[in-house]
């Protein structure tokens, strides 16, 4: 630690920090203008020069990049630097046009903010001015290079944050400027970061272009629902369209989005949006009024329960839910609708947590906080790809393989752009990634490269881990997971031996069958390891939907109740039975595909689904329909008439993320507020439509006046969100457990010990090949970061990026094939099922591996993939 | 001066001319030494001009390829070096200083004059591969103004007349 002075304040900070981050942190603000904490220190503008006096001496040099030294005594206002940050400023605008009053940055714009702090009172110099011309055939992204103060900002956030180095500096002098190759349109991530980070208005979002000034707009916080990193949002509104998203610096995402939160939007004013209820009258359905088809709803789910009994109903969620409407639906189905068949995203995209991290080591939760991944000396990435399902938290993979020098190790079964980083790829074949990290831990094991005194005394479990792992013979494992021996070894030496080494998967519905076991393997590693409770070390758990992590907590499962308690557990049920003034069932119900299964037997008669379109998501296509068209009675409770929608008998028009308030919960349990950025009349809150409901079914007693009253209720019931209320969310977030109100909630699990004393080590599954055939490609289903669940595909933007589903194939499959890029492609399976695509060429793809993306309705791509089987086997035709 | 802001800002449209295969495979060969080295930038563009003469988009996509860099980075090193061009270039550069001092004292006369006589203006290449002609904003010397350079030499007080005689001597 040093100590300084600043404008006479004293100031303790880490050796290594920069005089601006002393002054940051001493209250005293230094003007920059190529400065931002993200990024490597660049020194490019000199506004920041400060006045140094120390050993008797004084010296003017830069706050940015020279780091605080003790005694250091600085000053940052003197007259003197008052007149050259001016005489700076006037050299900028001798070549910046001074269109001020037409420039969409007008009012949102640094050096504007500078020249009128300093009052800069004339300029003195001949301009010289620019001729770029204005590039504007990118998607979102504007390029206005006139305006461009030169500060490399845009350019080191792509290559130092993103990892797409997708702008450069061009030429030199006068005429530098910012391009990409040939000054073609962008081929990125799209993520509008540049866009975010210019000071001026050189790189602009499009969407501000001639629509709304800076002052002009409405601002609202509030969080990202696309996946469950929960993005923090500033959303500027006017007239009802957003106009642009950014992301504030202090935000836990530290100011950074991806595509989708940036630009993805649309989708809450589509045109497509449900605004009336609809009913099936005379086989078809019709716009009717709220009141009405409430009461619909009502009296079928009723007349169902009255004759075929109350197990006949069966409930499911999402995780597009807020925690309030969660809890209010399963407290609606099991009190209410009084069925015990509860379940959300498939039934399987969850179970990761709930049966793998749970089971394991006590709470079904990603174990660290985001931002610590980037100092973790290995990462170990397990079937993730993070670029295309979690742009943000592959940031930290990023950052981790540059500025810290960490190292990947990345098990999958495809190329994907974390794997051209600083590390290792053990491709393997689809759908066998787990057998590898087994392979690994069996190696760790066998080779003795972990603590076992320290291990027995934190986890149990280890003799039959041993046992299960007996058949996992190096060379069996090669051969059926395509990954050799000694590769295997040297990974799982390098994980072993790193002090901090963390562990990241993603869950989400399109890895049917795999989840668990993945999670399972992760926590085993992590445990044996001595890897959790660590900084920058454990295990994260990335689910798919913005309240992955809520859905969970919130028990929208057939065997858990909110809080994770399971409804075997006396005492838990006692607690809710007492809150919710009902019977809870002792047994679980059936999970989704149980419930599926049963409605096409017709032994479920009626579903309830809510913010889920089972029909394309899940897996199966035709089982799927099958079930769903035989119900007596279907409830579809969406934002549009998805395909699921079209076969209900009553369909609920609700209110989006945009419209709504309450809470969500985030991959690394960070509990954060939505709120409303414009009010909605026609669509209600999923919230109003169950307690409506309830009431009208006879259990009046279920109201909730609005969501801050049900978080209080899940706060007197729910342990880990004890301390919880919205005041104490506030702006920030707060991390659960946060178990009393003084708690300021926990950024790691663990750190004490594991809540059952010690962690249960998890056993092997069964090492063999998937038993299914059927042809000489793996189908991998994958995720697109220009895309989330089928959403997506209501946004007009990212549906301008990418507007349908397109196969990739490995070039020398093309060849063999008789295809060339854009051909139209039949894929079959071993059941005779079959979409038909168009394929093109890709790196990602090695050779015999077919990769379709999951979101689009019109591929219908869930025909080919089934419950138990991650990678299925497929004949690939031209038509 | 409008008319002389147009000829400095004027773009020089990148060249589309296919690269042969042949030409490509050459490429390949010599480009493989770097191979997911992208510390050899450099010299690998440098090898790739000796080869193919100048730098065009399809060339840089394949080094940008082979070092294992994008091709914007590539980009903006090949801009950054005048040593590197994007087009085929004449034997000679010829760089017309337009500047306000060589201007003034009659550049453009001497723009019109090198147009006439070898058929090509700003940022173009003669047919017969022997002129490049760039626009430059002022040389630093305008006590010689008018200026042009020719390659290395630098031809200073030019009477616009003189111009095709300068040329002469540039085969
Ligand atoms: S949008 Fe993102 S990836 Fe694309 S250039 Fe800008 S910062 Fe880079
Ligand atoms: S475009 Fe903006 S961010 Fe990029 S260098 Fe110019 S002023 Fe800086
Ligand atoms: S990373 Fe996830 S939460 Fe963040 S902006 Fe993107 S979709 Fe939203
Ligand atoms: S902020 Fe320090 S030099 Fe620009
Ligand atoms: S103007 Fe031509 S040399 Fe200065």
């Amino acid at each position: 630690m040093v100590t300084l002075t600043i404008d006479g304040v004293e100031v303790t900070v880490e050796r290594g920090a920069s005089i601006l981050e002393a002054a940051q942190k001493a209250g005293v603000r230094i003007p920059t203008l190529c400065h931002d904490k993200r990024l490597v220190p660049y020194g490019a503008c000199r506004l920041c020069i400060v006045e140094v006096t120390s050993r008797g001496r004084t010296r003017t040099m830069p706050a940015c990049f020279n780091p605080a030294r003790e005694g250091m005594e600085v000053a940052t206002h003197t007259p003197k630097l008052a007149e050259s940050r001016r005489m700076q400023l006037m050299l900028l605008l001798r070549s910046h046009p001074l269109l001020c009053p037409s420039c969409d940055a007008g009012g949102n714009c640094r050096l504007q903010d500078l020249v009128h702090e300093y009052e800069v009172p004339e300029l003195p110099f001949t301009r010289e001015s620019r001729y770029y011309h204005v590039e504007n055939e990118s998607h979102f992204i504007r390029f206005n290079m006139n305006l461009c103060v030169r500060c490399g900002m845009c350019v080191r956030i792509c290559d130092e944050v993103q990892g797409e180095n997708e702008l450069s500096f061009i030429k030199r002098g006068m005429e530098c400027e910012v391009s990409t190759d040939f000054g073609r349109p962008l081929q990125c991530e799209l993520c509008g970061q540049c866009a975010q980070i210019c000071p001026v208005g050189a790189i602009a979002s499009k969407w501000l272009v001639g629509t709304a000034r800076a002052f002009e707009v409405n601002r609202v916080n509030t969080v990202c629902s696309f996946c469950s990193l929960g993005c923090v949002l500033t959303v500027a509104e006017r007239k009802k369209k957003i106009v642009a998203v950014s992301s504030p610096a202090d935000s836990h995402n530290e100011g950074n989005l991806c595509v989708k939160g940036r630009y993805g939007w649309p989708y809450a004013y589509s045109e497509q949006r449900l605004k009336k209820p609809l009913i099936r009258k005379d086989g078809s359905l019709q716009e009717v009024e709220w009141n009405e088809a409430l009461s619909f709803v009502a009296e079928q789910l009723m007349a169902i329960k009255g004759s075929s009994g109350p197990g006949s109903l069966a409930a499911l969620g999402s995780e597009r839910l807020t925690n309030e409407e969660a809890y209010v639906f399963n407290r609606f189905a099991r009190t209410v609708m009084e069925t015990p068949h509860l379940d959300h995203a498939g039934g399987y995209g969850y179970r990761a947590l709930v049966d793998g991290l749970g089971s394991a080591l006590g709470f079904p939760a990603s174990t660290n906080s985001i931002t610590e991944i980037r100092e973790a000396d290995v990462i170990l990435l397990l079937a993730a790809d993070l670029t295309e399902t979690h742009p943000v938290a592959k940031n930290e993979a990023i950052m981790a393989t540059s500025r810290h020098k960490g190292e990947l190790i990345v098990i999958d079964a495809v190329k994907t752009k974390l794997t051209g980083r600083r590390g290792t790829h053990l491709m393997c074949k689809p759908g066998t990634e787990h057998f590898v990290a087994f392979a690994m831990i069996k190696e760790i094991i066998d080779k003795e490269l972990f603590d076992r005194k320290a291990l027995d005394l934190r986890a149990d479990g280890l003799d039959e881990l041993v046992a299960s792992l007996a058949p996992y013979d190096p060379d069996a494992v090669g051969a059926l997971t395509g990954v050799d021996a000694d590769t295997i070894r040297q990974a799982a030496e390098k994980f072993a031996r790193a002090s901090r080494a963390a562990i990241l998967l993603t869950d989400g519905m399109n890895r049917p069958a795999q989840n668990v076991l993945l999670a399972r393997a992760a926590a085993n590693l992590a445990v044996i390891t001595g890897q959790v409770g660590k900084e920058s070390g454990g295990v994260f758990v990335f689910g798919e939907k913005a309240n992955a992590q809520g859905a969970i907590d919130m028990g929208l499962a057939p065997d858990l109740l909110p809080g994770f308690r399971r409804l075997a557990d006396e005492e838990g049920r006692a607690r809710f039975e007492k809150a919710w003034g009902g019977p809870l069932p002792q047994e679980p119900g059936m999970n989704a595909a149980g419930i599926l299964e049963a409605a096409e037997k017709g032994a479920v008669r009626g579903i309830y689904v809510v913010g889920e379109n089972p029909l394309e998501t899940y897996p199966n296509r035709g089982q799927v329909e099958r079930a769903l068209g035989s119900l007596q009675f279907l409830v579809a409770q969406d934002l549009f008439l998805t395909s699921t929608a079209r076969l209900a008998h009553a369909v609920l028009p609700v209110a989006s993320f945009m419209e709504k308030n309450g809470t969500v919960t985030s991959a690394e349990r960070m509990i954060q507020r939505l709120k409303p950025v414009w009010k909605s009349v026609e669509h209600k809150s999923d919230l109003e439509i169950f307690t409506a409901l309830a009431a009208m079914m006879g259990k009046p007693a279920m109201t909730y006046p609005g969501p801050e009253r049900v978080m209080d209720e899940i706060a007197s019931l729910v342990d880990v969100y004890k301390g919880v209320s919205y005041d104490r969310i506030g702006d920030r977030g707060i991390q659960w457990p946060c178990v009393d109100t003084d708690d300021p909630g926990k950024r790691r699990l663990y750190e004490g010990g594991f809540p059952a004393g010690k962690a249960r080590l998890q056993p092997a599954p069964t090492f063999q090949a998937s038993p299914n055939q059927g042809g000489p490609f793996y189908l991998t289903p994958s995720s697109l970061k220009f895309h989330s669940g089928s959403i997506s595909q209501f946004s007009f933007s990212l549906l301008e990026v990418v507007a349908g589903a397109v196969a990739e194939m490995n070039r020398s499959d093309m060849k063999a094939v008789g295809l060339v890029d854009g051909d139209r492609v039949r894929i079959t399976d071993s059941f005779g099922a079959s979409i038909a695509v168009r394929a093109k060429g890709s790196r990602r793809a090695p050779a015999g591996v077919v990769i379709v993306p999951q979101h689009f309705s019109e591929a219908k791509l869930n025909t080919l993939t089934r419950w138990d089987d991650p990678a299925p086997r497929v004949r690939v035709e031209k038509v | 001066m409008e008319e002389r802001d147009a000829l400095l800002k004027k773009k020089v449209e990148p060249v589309v001319e296919a690269i042969p295969a042949e030409k490509l495979e050459q490429l390949d060969d010599i480009l493989c030494r770097y191979e997911g080295k992208p510390g050899y930038l450099i010299p690998a563009l440098k090898d790739a001009q000796e080869l193919v003469g100048y730098l065009p988009q399809q060339v840089q996509g394949r080094v940008a390829d082979m070092l294992g860099v994008t091709s914007s980075h590539v980009y903006g090193v090949v801009t950054f070096y005048s040593f590197f061009t994007i087009t085929p270039r004449g034997r000679h550069t010829i760089r017309l200083c337009l500047g306000t001092a060589c201007y003034v004292k009659g550049a453009k006369d001497i723009l019109e004059n090198i147009t006439r006589e070898v058929g090509i203006t700003v940022g173009e290449t003669s047919s017969d591969g022997r002129f490049t002609l760039e626009a430059v904003r002022c040389l630093g010397a305008c006590g010689l103004a008018p200026v042009l350079l020719v390659g290395a030499d630098t031809h200073g007080n030019i009477v616009p007349k003189d111009t095709v005689s300068i040329l002469e001597g540039y085969q």
